[in-house]
């Protein structure tokens, strides 16, 4: 499956990249997550724990970094194992300096799939997973608003990322129009986007 | 003479039992003290196993036992051989390698066993199934037949030079001879896919090792119960008689549950054995997209030469067949393939070359129609091509090259699926052609009211494809018929029942023998305690073989009622008559006597049995065919296609069929029917998409369509009959007649349809959304 885009966030590319190289915004921007870490030099290892609707279940992935162009681009591999079955994925993410405090990210990767993944959610794959990228990264610009606008003020804001719940309600809306005939896609669909996401995010750092 | 009961279109005797749930199948099956199992089966499609640790698993509350290959010691063993390839083939290369009980070394397809947990219940299972940490290094997967074959492709069996896993060549005459003197050469590519069987029951086993009484009971939806039991018995060091299998009310074979041995068959029984406790595996529906076997994947390379006449002067066919990760069904398949390319043409020189690729897929094993869909297309694409180019009507070229009625039996000189040589024992082509264009009214159609629809914007076609089907192969099949102290008479045979009417249509044969009601019989299948002589149920072989056998028995017992009647009532045999469950005088009906007062005179409780004779009135009898019976048949069929959206509606849809004598018409059609919805299925709906790295990507019924009652026509069924000389019913099989011929169907007929368009259909499965990508192809050419 490919998976490619585009996401402007409204900050100055420094607060972008600072802030995808925190794993601990991005566990809570990440609902689920368990862990992310650093485990040596460019290779991150995290966990996520899935849980939507009947399904529960733990994802645990692995992130090498290839390539990097701080803090402009960069190319990893990146692979998820769990009970749906496995991810595996290579990706690209460049960050744009637009000015007027605009960045725009640019992304793009090949990802594999196997296991349930494959053979049950491959319908609804595509769709969900576009979905829940814009509503990933969204939850994430939210988050960078809150920083430049707490620089501004000079005093603290507070930042509260959503629920796992409410990050599926929030991706349900944005297909708007019932593209989701069941809400059993969404475990799949969000394990797909987890890794997915675990690639994109750490790309920047 | 005693009443006609062959013939007749008699309610079916199962169906009550069926239609009110009290028919029993394998998941009724529950036994004290029963446990459960859930299998691990890999996610990736080929990958070295690393490392398997089961402790945590081992630990869940409730969990009996797991096994891997390792544990199984010297009890790991790979499945037997079912078909070796053809002894009289020449320079025939046959690798074999067959499926293993669980994955030892290396997976070979997604969804192949890894362990095996065995569980209070089926939930604990499936729990402890994710507790179990597999290392599993993922290799290079082999999906593409072609590029499977090519050096430095990855090796699915690594002791192999290559993934070549047959290779087969036959010829008939001289094919280069006759292109040299052909006005047309045709040369196409075609291509046929994946698709499942999709029964509506999944495959199930429960097996029961009784330690105290040392026996072994096994319910199994297998097509083949006793090759089950012999080869379980081997494989277990256990007597035949210490082993009974049981294939009870199955829904639907199709020719998936004639493998054997699935992994599973393997598995559950050493594992009851093993425990001393009963084990029960049902089969998902998740599972059997993976873990039942599939067919269809070919690549043909075909010729066809013509004369100008439209004469065929000769055909050639190099092809490859995908067998999937192993081979333990032989040549079957394609032999079925190279034996149907010829159709039922007078085809006078032929070479077929098969090559048999091992791919990281599913295994393939014949699947209804079992390469015979494959042949029929191409020869039929092949002749809808020359009918175009040649500008002669199809209808007629068809005609012109249909085997002559006084040439049959017609020899090919090829051998078959049961090696035996091809041979179309009988039949009359034409009129079976004929009568399929009387019933869908072809010349008026094409005449009148196709001209009116295409006016009117409507996009509608017509299609006919004749077909033969090789059917009722030996080696034998076996019956015992019973006569009961009650005058009912009881029936055994050791092959499986899966939905066939078996116990109506062998009911009328022995009711016509010895003159009961077709209610008073009553047969046994499948229950290798019942009968344990015998092979199975397949290539639509129950009606001929077992029905030829259960003919002959009663017969016998015909003869030894009549005998024993003749003593008592002091009447010669040639004045008696049996009817109404009596033996009588033909000219005096009230001098006579039951067929149970006669049973309990035959086997007396004082007294003595004469030296030489046996008690009781009951025989066992066999039937075995030197080669198969051929059946003929034409389907035909009007559709409109929807030029925007390519989905398809069919208006009439028509079948003859010449199967030999019908034994009961009711339960043909409801053959023919469900043959023809499968045939649909494979023509327009049905196909499994893998990815390139071996990964399925439609398995659930969402993604994978079947067709439903709204995709079915209305199906008109005639019938002619040419009785087959093979045996002394007359029959020939219909159990695939309704699947072989739909695809090449539906590609003349939608060609037909969208007349004003460039399209040529050379591929199978086809679907709406394909159908666009083919027209756009042709328009951007």
């Amino acid at each position: 499956m490919k998976i490619e885009g585009e996401y402007t966030f409204d900050g100055p590319r420094e607060d972008v990249w600072k802030l995808v190289r925190d794993p601990e915004v991005l566990a809570t921007c990440l609902p689920g997550t368990q862990s992310l870490h650093l485990v040596r030099e460019n290779e991150y290892e995290g966990e996520v724990n899935v849980h939507i609707g009947p399904i529960a279940g733990v994802f645990s992935g692995q992130l090498v970094k290839l390539w990097l162009l701080i803090p402009e681009s960069c190319t990893l591999t990146g692979e998820g194992k769990g009970k749906p079955g496995f991810v595996n994925g290579t990706g690209n993410v460049r960050l744009l300096d637009q000015g007027d405090n605009k960045t725009l990210m640019t992304y793009a990767g090949e990802v594999q799939i196997g296991g349930r993944l494959a053979s049950v959610g491959q319908r609804m794959i595509d769709t969900v997973s576009k979905s829940m990228i814009r509503q990933g990264l969204s939850t994430l610009n939210d988050a960078i608003k809150a920083r430049v606008a707490a620089r501004a003020d000079a005093k603290e804001v507070e930042y509260t990322p959503p629920s796992e719940t409410e990050f599926a309600a929030a991706v349900a809306k944005d297909m708007a129009g019932g593209l989701l005939s069941s809400k059993r896609f969404w475990w799949l669909a969000l394990a797909v986007i987890t890794v997915i996401l675990v690639v994109v995010w750490l790309n920047v750092r | 003479m005693t009443k006609k009961f062959i013939g007749k279109r008699i309610v079916r005797n199962e169906d009550p039992q069926l239609l009110t749930g009290q028919a029993l199948f394998v998941d009724d099956v529950k036994i004290p003290g029963m446990l459960h199992a859930a299998f691990l089966r890999s996610d990736y499609a080929h990958a070295r196993l690393l490392s398997i640790d089961v402790s945590k698993a081992r630990q869940r509350p409730g969990v009996v036992a797991i096994f891997t290959a390792e544990d199984m010691g010297n009890d790991w063993q790979p499945g037997p051989p079912l078909v070796s390839p053809p002894p009289t083939a020449k320079d025939v290369i046959f690798h074999s390698r067959r499926q293993v009980p669980l994955v030892k070394d290396k997976v070979r397809h997604a969804g192949e066993a890894i362990a095996v947990v065995v569980a209070e219940s089926r939930y604990i299972a499936e729990d402890a199934i994710e507790d179990i940490l597999v290392e599993l290094e993922p290799l290079e997967a082999v999906v593409d037949l072609e590029k499977g074959l090519e050096a430095g492709s990855p090796l699915v069996h690594d002791d192999l030079e290559s993934n070549l896993a047959a290779h087969l060549f036959q010829k008939k005459g001289d094919y280069e001879t006759a292109r040299d003197k052909a006005d047309l050469v045709i040369k196409r590519r075609i291509v046929l896919d994946r698709g499942a069987a999709s029964a509506m029951e999944n495959r199930g086993i429960v097996a029961n090792w009784d330690a105290k009484s040392q026996h072994l009971t096994i319910w199994d939806t297998t097509q083949a119960p006793i090759p089950i039991r012999n080869g379980t018995a081997a494989r277990l060091g256990l007597s035949e008689h210490q082993v009974r299998v049981i294939a009870p009310f199955i829904g639907g074979g199709f020719g998936p549950k004639m493998m054997m041995f699935y992994a599973e068959e393997l598995v559950i029984p050493w594992a009851s054995k093993k425990l001393s406790r009963p084990i029960k595996w049902i089969e998902d529906r998740r599972e059997n997209f993976y873990a039942t076997t599939q067919e269809r994947g070919q690549i043909h390379d075909v010729e066809i030469a013509l004369s100008e006449d439209g004469h065929i002067l000769g055909l050639k066919d190099v092809f490859l067949h995908d067998t999937g990760a192993y081979d333990p069904y032989g040549l079957t398949i394609p032999l079925n393939t190279q034996c149907h390319a010829m159709g039922g043409y007078d085809v006078k020189n032929f070479a077929t070359e098969v090559s048999v690729v091992f791919t990281n897929k599913t295994l393939v094993t014949p699947v209804r129609g079992a390469g015979r869909p494959q042949g029929i297309f191409i020869i039929e694409r092949l002749l809808d091509i020359a009918s175009k180019k040649l500008g002669i009507d199809r209808v007629e070229i068809r005609k012109r090259n249909l085997i002559p009625p006084d040439a049959f039996p017609y020899e090919h000189k090829i051998i078959d699926q049961a090696f035996a040589p091809l041979i179309l024992d009988s039949g009359n082509y034409w009129p079976v052609m004929e009568k399929a264009l009387e019933m869908i009214g072809y010349d008026k159609f094409v005449e009148e009211e196709q001209p009116r629809l295409r006016k009117e914007g409507k996009y509608v076609g017509i299609g006919i494809a004749p077909f033969i089907e090789s059917t009722g192969v030996g080696p034998y099949e076996g019956a015992r018929v019973t006569v009961e102290a009650s005058g009912k008479i009881s029936v055994a045979t050791g092959i499986g029942t899966q939905g066939q009417g078996h116990f109506t249509s062998f009911a009328q044969i022995v009711a016509e023998q010895v003159g009961v009601d077709v209610e008073d019989v009553r047969i046994v299948t499948g229950d290798t305690t019942e009968f344990h002589w015998g092979t199975g149920t397949f290539a639509s072989r129950g009606a001929v073989v077992a029905g030829n056998a259960i003919h002959a028995a009663s017969s016998i017992v015909r003869k030894k009622i009549l005998e024993l009647a003749s003593k008592v009532l002091e009447t010669p045999v040639d004045e008696l008559e049996l009817e109404d469950g009596l033996a009588r005088v033909a000219d005096i009906p009230n001098k006579s006597i039951s067929l149970g007062e006669l049973a309990v005179l035959a086997n007396p409780l004082r007294g003595a049995v004469q030296p030489g004779t046996e008690p009781g009135l009951e025989a066992t009898a066999y039937f075995g065919p030197n080669y198969g019976a051929t059946a003929f048949g034409t389907h035909a069929m009007i559709l409109e296609v929807d030029p925007e959206t390519m989905m398809i509606k069919i208006k009439r849809y028509v079948t003859v069929e010449d199967c030999g004598t019908v034994l009961n018409p009711l339960i043909l059609e409801g053959q023919i029917h469900g043959g023809v919805s499968m045939g649909i299925g494979n023509a327009y709906y049905e196909k499994l998409h893998f990815d390139e790295n071996g990964q399925l990507l439609n398995a659930s019924f969402a993604d994978y369509l079947i067709p439903s009652a709204t995709e079915m026509p209305r199906i008109e069924v005639g019938h002619i009959e040419t009785r087959s000389s093979l045996n002394e019913l007359g029959t020939k099989g219909v159990g695939e007649a309704g699947t072989i011929p739909v695809p090449a169907l539906f590609a003349q007929a939608i060609e037909n349809a969208l007349y004003n368009q460039k399209l040529e259909i050379l591929e199978m499965p086809l679907s709406p959304n394909r159908l666009f990508e083919l027209l756009n192809e042709e328009k951007s050419q």
